[in-house]
């Protein structure tokens, strides 16, 4: 394999399930390579948020490993029934929620800087300066010293990306950003993300909206189950999708939309 | 029945020191107790099941009795079974400190309960160490949280904290019930007693509401 299609995330034949008798991932596999913007669609309870938590390192898994950049950081361990994870290499790995969760306690501003601190020993009047240019850049500039009970929907889960961004990672996370916003608010979002896809920042992205998903796709797998049902280009999977369970997916929710 | 409140222009300067022991020894007990109650509080939530167990039994026997028989157990039976000699300024600190402690643990016991899986979530993404989660998110949110319900605490130990004048230490109650035995004019004397340990708290208990609503509105819960 030549270094240019090595793979960034390699997931392999993973399971995970909650208590004994709610599977969610059925040994999924997939590979995504440097570059790619992966959209994961798929109906509720198929396991798209629970990949992107399990790929964060904040479940546990019964079964299977996950490797970033050709190191393994997530497995299990069959003689504790642990899952191992390699916190230096998940810190190249950052994750936005449905839910904003900024810290309520702290300003904007503390919010971005408290990671690069405590995590990287930055000098804090580094990390300020960062902070504030990156707010300037996602049109947040004002809201430095404002706490997160003052802003927006829209305002907070913008902050989060760039609370995510100052640690610089190699790979972002998306779960299900827009769904708690009020329709106004989705854009201003959704044009922040689209920024960093023009910079070519990997990411995986599990979202409901599919006109979304179609613009920032290089790729969209569609989940069901707990497996991988059809993976390909957007054209393809959104717009001709060759499995039939795609296909109704497709049709219910284009349907709704429209 | 004649009122004559001047008999206590007279006890002016009495009731002044005794109201001064009063709040002293609620200014002692809220730091002893809130210290004690914030380390059972954490105690209770600890992996260890002999920790949480001793803690648990603590908590639960001092809730669960009479701050009466708390004193009255410190103030005579604890000097036969250590040997020593407690005075009542000691038993009352350490009565009025332990009841305070158990009740504050569960204060602060909830409001770490109700800092929410997904600041951890948010915290193990930013890939901060086990001790920034705890000194910088999870114990601020918590201690913010439990402001108000440790003010609430705070004035009920304020108004039990008359309870020590049964072991004769002069404190307000103690004060005005000698002024009231003396004088022979236990409404007077007994109502403005009840007026100023009123005029305290009721401020307090107002400033509660206030501050409640503000973190509250902070916080976004």
């Amino acid at each position: 394999m030549t270094a240019a299609s090595a793979p960034l995330v390699s997931i392999q034949s993973l399971h995970k399930s909650y208590g004994p008798h709610i599977q969610v991932l059925k040994g999924l596999d997939i590979e995504m390579k440097p570059g790619e913007r992966v959209v994961v669609i798929g109906p509720s309870g198929g396991g798209k948020s629970t990949l992107l938590r399990v790929m964060m390192g904040l479940e546990k898994i019964d079964s299977g490993a996950i490797t970033f950049g050709g190191k393994p950081y997530i497995s299990s361990s069959d003689l504790a029934a642990k899952t191992v994870i390699d916190t230096e290499v998940r810190r190249s790995i950052g994750m936005v929620f449905q839910h904003y969760t900024l810290f309520p306690h702290l300003s904007v501003i503390q919010n971005l800087v408290l990671a690069p601190c405590k995590v990287r020993g930055e000098k804090k009047a580094s990390a300020l300066q960062r902070a504030q240019a990156l707010l300037e850049r996602f049109g947040l500039g004002a809201k430095a010293n404002a706490f997160p009970a003052q802003l927006s929907g829209g305002q907070k889960q913008r902050v989060a990306i760039a609370r995510a961004l100052m640690l610089d990672p190699k790979l972002m996370l998306f779960d299900e950003v827009t769904s708690a916003l009020d329709p106004e608010l989705v854009a201003e979002v959704e044009q922040v993300i689209l920024q960093l896809a023009n910079q070519n920042l990997p990411m995986m992205i599990v979202t409901h909206d599919m006109w979304f998903a179609k613009n920032i796709a290089s790729r969209v797998i569609f989940c069901a189950g707990g497996v991988v049902v059809e993976d390909g280009p957007p054209e393809q999977v959104l717009g001709a999708p060759r499995e039939e369970r795609t296909r109704e997916f497709i049709d219910r929710v284009f349907h709704i939309k429209q | 029945m004649t009122l004559d409140f001047s008999v206590l222009l007279r006890f002016q300067e009495a009731l002044a020191v005794g109201l001064w022991t009063t709040i002293k020894l609620t200014l002692i007990c809220v730091v002893l107790g809130c210290s004690l109650g914030f380390l059972v509080g954490l105690a209770r939530t600890s992996p260890s099941i002999i920790v949480r167990g001793i803690a648990s039994v603590y908590v639960e026997f001092f809730r669960g009795t009479p701050v009466l028989i708390q004193l009255f157990w410190i103030f005579f039976c604890l000097p036969l079974v250590l040997g020593v000699e407690l005075s009542n300024l000691a038993s009352g600190v350490i009565a009025l400190t332990l009841y305070m402690g158990a009740i504050t643990s569960e204060t602060f016991r909830a409001s770490l309960k109700s800092v929410g899986r997904e600041q951890l979530d948010a915290c193990i993404a930013l890939g901060l160490p086990r001790h920034v989660q705890v000194v910088n998110v999870i114990l601020p949110q918590a201690v913010l949280r439990a402001v108000p319900t440790l003010l609430s605490n705070c004035v009920s130990l304020f108004k039990e904290s008359a309870l020590v004048s049964a072991v004769g230490m002069a404190d307000l109650m103690f004060v005005g019930q000698n002024i009231s035995n003396n004088t022979a004019r236990p409404v007077e004397v007994l109502t403005i007693v009840a007026l100023i340990y009123f005029a305290i708290a009721f401020p307090l208990t107002r400033a509660v509401t206030l501050i409640e609503g503000r973190i509250l509105k902070k916080l976004a819960i």
